[in-house]
């Protein structure tokens, strides 16, 4: 709805207030089957009783009722220069982003330009640092045709060194892109006139989070990380640091369960790539190929790589696959090729607490955290 | 607010006593935050309607209005009064802009004035982040509307703008002239339950005549012997620019003061064109329907139409103008009524001429678009890549931004053009549409001349107001039909008139407009035109000595009692030997000697083949040397061609002799085309 959009950017530029807190209350007008315009005409005490606002936060909304207008000349703006304006309700919202982030960091709203087709696609993000060696160049070269190949977007991140190359080569291989910017999207001219071709014929869009007219600056480049990691299925991680963006991007991955693939480095390769594999990160091969865990697995040919679930299932592809759909014990043990009892499956996923339960014939499972975004 | 304490307030600031009803439920109805479109005649007292309001609110009120003179008296009379108001267009300097910009940032304005092209105007959009804002006005609103007879592309901005504005915020769209059609379509636009409000569009005061003529002379005779019997001051409005300058030219040799205008003068020729008809410094203005809208003098007493208008709406927007006064004003349409053999009225002619030629073909389109898919282009880079003029391009992106083809875009400070990934393609039907309604809508026009009944019922009838009642103010109703009688006396001097009128060659250096040479005639729809065409591009032999006897008779009009050293003449692409057998006579008439040393260096494509001035300099550009330099130093030179078209030529040259250092150069042609009709 346009004329949603002007209130999605006061909402979603209000200062001051998280962004867990701002996919909260838009999770709450859904339920309540409101729209947001209806929201921004609640009186203090529906927001307070019914929205638990708080004054502070009640004033923060009232301050940006009054940019309303202000907001719809930016609005127009945008759309008359040919951005979308997304908001995390529409079926153009990337669902990967809102899988990965959740509610309490995926975006309420967000800008592109583009083939909006793109970020229903299936997704490899490829990271690493500016000024990478020529090694992770090649890698990403590599995993770039892979992805274009496989029909699967790459997403990068606009930066010189890794970034760059991911996007060149997979405009080379004429695969797709999502560029994620450190930036406004209406800030973004160079790239726009550049790739020109390759947005009218669809194969690139251009993503932004920020306020469109942000400029760059570090804090949007470290801010832009998650939403790389988020929008990718597969994060392929070329070469990093010990510290910077790429560093805290891939540590911020993993401590969020995401399964992330880390070239393993040569000898004297000086970069902290084993560290982040060390730190639970994948080990892939100069093409990407996963590098198995060695030496007794080759003794016992029995083992399989996914052996039985633990019973803790932190970190399990089944969460990954849950994530996706709802799939009863039988669909999950076919799919990911699991050696275990289907019986011994339910039992265990009717325990765990990330786990939802759909009952019927048969019983269906589904992660907890969908429940909430299919909200949306 | 009760409207008794509204019309306290209105006594106190505005001097009047009491609000009509229309425009204290307007009012009443934009205070509580309302959308509300208002059809009244001019003169009702429309912008009272928010200027009320408009101090009432807390912060800006926006007035979007396309009429630049109108925003300048409202601007001036509101600050008498007290009320701090503003006006951003393309008149005043930027610098002047920004310092408004300024000051509306900093809440110092109650109500500002704005051009609608300011919408695609970053500054001022960015500007608008910050503003605090408290209503929004639409004036002229028939023109958001594509079947509006004066649709403006960019109040298409203003239309998406008002759409996303937030529910409470009132909107406010104002005109005299929107027929159904145009009510139901503005309706729609403006959305959110807007309310309308309708008065009846009748001026009493008006005397209309329709003055039935058989030659296109015969309005020129008429006037030169009739006008300055009308009382008062008034406008001519004229079909084209040439015309405003025969008409103004005939009318000032037959000792009547008038002036031209149209819309290719400078901006500050027109500004002061407008001033003077405020202080009635001429009879009357000729122009071109680039004059009126927003012209608030109260006095104009007659307007006068030498060809039919495009429709009853142009018709009577036009001459809404008069008589704002309320006194009597004088409202006549020329019209002659012969038809050529298929039967159509020559006065339809040119109407039908802009119907047809108004939209580009559907291979254009496709040329543009085409090209915008491999890049992001300015409208310079697009147009020197299509090779399509400015007037083609500039209908072409309009139709396709609205169309959702394309969408102008600000990269880089610059404003580009840019394909739509997943664009829809292009839809002619509604060209088609268009061009029918257009047509239909002539033909009203021409059963405006020959109702029978009242002229004004028919107008208003015709913009869809419900209260008709026979008013009795034209001539069949209560006046004499006005006859043409001939006049043998003023027939002669139009003659030695047309003898004597020659058009002056204009090129512009620093932006201003200087006289560098005479043509002895226009090309456009004349004989000339028809027989230099003939002679060039029919094989139809060298120039006939009538034009060489024009041709001498506009050069020592002008020129005749300067000394000349030489005639050169302008090398040809394909027209053969013509120009130079005509500059031989020339040269021997006037006994001035020929040279032949003018040359190209390369060859160059005949310039008709470019459609736009860009290229037409560029195919020009540094071709031309002159064999024996020192010939030229310090001499006059007469550089001659057959037809001056864009001027790029002969301007090309021009700069050649300058450099070769020489004394005055004067530029002479045949034919002069008008909007490169060649």
């Amino acid at each position: 709805m346009k004329q949603e959009l002007a209130y999605w950017m006061a909402l979603a530029h209000l200062p001051k207030l998280t962004t867990k807190l701002k996919n909260e209350l838009i999770v709450k007008i859904f339920y309540d089957k409101k729209t947001i315009i209806e929201f921004f005409q609640f009186d203090r005490e529906i927001l307070k009783n019914k929205y638990l606002l708080n004054d502070n936060e009640i004033e923060l909304l009232e301050e940006s009722k009054k940019q309303l207008p202000n907001y719809a000349f930016m609005v127009e703006d945008l759309l008359e220069q040919g951005y979308d304006i997304i908001p995390i309700n529409s079926e153009d919202y990337p669902t990967t982003l809102k899988n990965n982030l959740k509610r309490t960091y995926s975006p309420p709203l967000i800008y592109s330009k583009g083939n909006k087709q793109l970020f229903k696609e299936k997704s490899v993000a490829i990271v690493g640092s500016r000024d990478a060696s020529e090694i992770s160049l090649n890698f990403t070269d590599k995993i770039a045709l892979e992805a274009s190949k496989n029909f699967k977007v790459v997403v990068s991140g606009f930066a010189k060194g890794v970034d760059k190359q991911a996007l060149d080569s997979s405009l080379k291989y004429i695969g797709q892109s999502i560029i994620v910017l450190p930036q406004g999207i209406m800030t973004f001219d160079s790239g726009f006139k550049k790739y020109h071709k390759q947005i009218v014929d669809g194969n690139v869009i251009v993503l932004s989070t920020f306020f469109p007219k942000a400029p760059w600056s570090v804090k949007l480049a470290m801010a832009r990380n998650p939403i790389i990691y988020g929008l990718a299925e597969e994060i392929y991680v070329a070469e990093s640091s010990e510290k910077g963006g790429t560093w805290s991007g891939v540590i911020d991955g993993l401590r969020k369960g995401r399964k992330i693939y880390v070239r393993k480095p040569e000898l004297n390769e000086p970069n902290a790539n084993n560290i982040l594999i060390e730190k639970g990160a994948l080990p892939v091969d100069s093409l990407g190929k996963l590098i198995e865990p060695v030496l007794y697995e080759e003794q016992n040919e029995d083992i399989r790589f996914i052996s039985e679930p633990q019973k803790n299932l932190s970190n399990n592809i089944i969460y990954d696959l849950l994530i996706h759909g709802e799939y009863s014990s039988k669909e999950i043990i076919r799919k990911l090729k699991l050696e275990m009892d289907s019986k011994k499956l339910t039992k265990m996923l009717k325990e765990d607490q990330e786990v939802k339960t759909i009952d019927g014939k048969p019983i269906k499972f589904t992660m907890k955290s969908n429940e909430d975004l299919s909200l949306f | 607010m009760t409207r008794k304490e509204a019309e306290i307030k209105l006594k106190s600031i505005f001097g009047f006593e009491k609000f009509y009803d229309e425009q204290w439920k307007t009012i009443d109805l934009l205070l509580k935050g309302n959308r509300v479109l208002l059809i009244e005649k001019t003169g009702f007292g429309k912008s009272l309607c928010y200027q009320f309001p408009a101090i009432i609110f807390e912060g800006l009120t926006i007035i979007f209005s396309p009429l630049i003179a109108l925003m300048r008296d409202q601007v001036r009379s509101l600050n008498e009064k007290g009320i701090q108001s503003r006006f951003i267009n393309s008149e005043q300097s930027p610098e002047e802009n920004k310092t408004v910009i300024q000051e509306a940032l900093a809440g110092k304005i109650k109500i500002l004035y704005i051009a609608p092209e300011r919408q695609e105007n970053q500054e001022w959009i960015e500007a608008t982040r910050s503003m605090k804002l408290s209503m929004i006005v639409i004036d002229e609103a028939h023109t958001i509307s594509i079947w509006g007879h004066d649709f403006r592309p960019s109040f298409r901005r203003i239309i998406n703008l008002v759409e996303l504005l937030p529910k409470g915020l009132p909107v406010l769209a104002t005109t005299a002239t929107a027929t159904k059609i145009v009510e139901a379509d503005v309706q729609t636009q403006i959305g959110n339950n807007v309310t309308t409000i309708r008065g009846n569009l009748m001026r009493e005061n008006f005397n209309l005549f329709v003055i039935e003529v058989r030659s296109e002379d015969e309005k020129l005779i008429w006037l030169a012997e009739k006008l300055n019997k009308i009382e008062g001051n008034g406008i001519i409005y004229t079909g084209t620019r040439i015309n405003t300058e025969v008409y103004s030219n005939w009318l000032n040799f037959m000792n009547i003061s008038c002036i031209r205008y149209n819309a290719r003068l400078e901006a500050a020729e027109r500004k002061e064109i407008e001033l003077g008809l405020m202080n009635n410094r001429w009879k009357c203005v000729v122009t071109t329907n680039a004059l009126g809208m927003g012209i608030d003098k109260p006095d104009i007493r007659f307007i006068i139409h030498t060809q039919i208008p495009a429709s009853p709406i142009h018709y009577y927007q036009e001459i809404g103008r008069a008589g704002r006064d309320g006194k009597p004003a004088n409202i006549i349409l020329f019209f002659n009524s012969t038809k050529d053999d298929r039967n159509i009225f020559e006065d339809s002619k040119l109407q039908l001429a802009f119907i047809e030629g108004s939209r580009p073909s559907i291979a254009e389109y496709e040329n543009v678009i085409t090209t915008l898919k491999n890049e992001l282009l300015s409208q310079t880079e697009l147009y020197k890549k299509t090779n399509l003029n400015k007037n083609k391009i500039n209908v072409i992106k309009a139709d396709l931004i609205d169309q959702k083809i394309i969408k102008e875009v600000n990269n880089q400070g610059k404003k580009k053009y840019q394909y739509q990934h997943n664009a829809p393609p292009l839809n002619s039907e509604i060209f088609r549409k268009l061009r029918e309604k257009k047509l239909k809508e002539l033909e009203d026009m021409i059963c405006y001349v020959n109702t029978k009944n009242s002229r004004m019922d028919y107008l208003c009838s015709y913009l869809g107001d419900t209260n008709i009642n026979g008013l009795k103010n034209c001539d069949n109703t209560n006046y004499n039909k006005r006859i043409f009688k001939g006049n043998k006396e003023i027939e002669t001097k139009l003659e030695e008139f047309r003898e004597s009128n020659f058009p002056e060659l204009i090129i512009k250096e620093n932006n201003v407009g200087i006289s560098i040479g005479v043509a002895a005639s226009y090309y456009g729809d004349t004989n000339v035109g028809k027989t230099i065409h003939k002679c060039k591009y029919e094989n139809g032999g060298d120039f006939p000595d009538y034009l060489l006897e024009l041709t001498l008779k506009a050069f020592r009009k002008k020129y005749g009692t300067q000394k000349y050293d030489y005639i050169c003449y302008i090398p040809p692409t394909e027209s053969g030997e013509l120009v130079k057998n005509f500059v031989i006579k020339l040269g021997e008439a006037l006994k001035i000697p020929i040279t032949h040393k003018l040359q190209k260096t390369k060859h160059t494509n005949p310039q008709k083949v470019f459609k736009n001035i860009d290229l037409k300099k560029d195919n020009v550009r540094n071709v031309f040397k002159y064999e024996q330099p020192s010939e030229i130093d310090n001499k006059s030179i007469i550089i001659f061609d057959d037809i001056w078209d864009s001027g790029a030529t002969i301007k090309e040259v021009r700069k050649l002799l300058i450099n070769l250092n020489a004394k005055t150069i004067t530029s002479l042609v045949i034919a002069k085309t008008v909007g490169g009709d060649i």
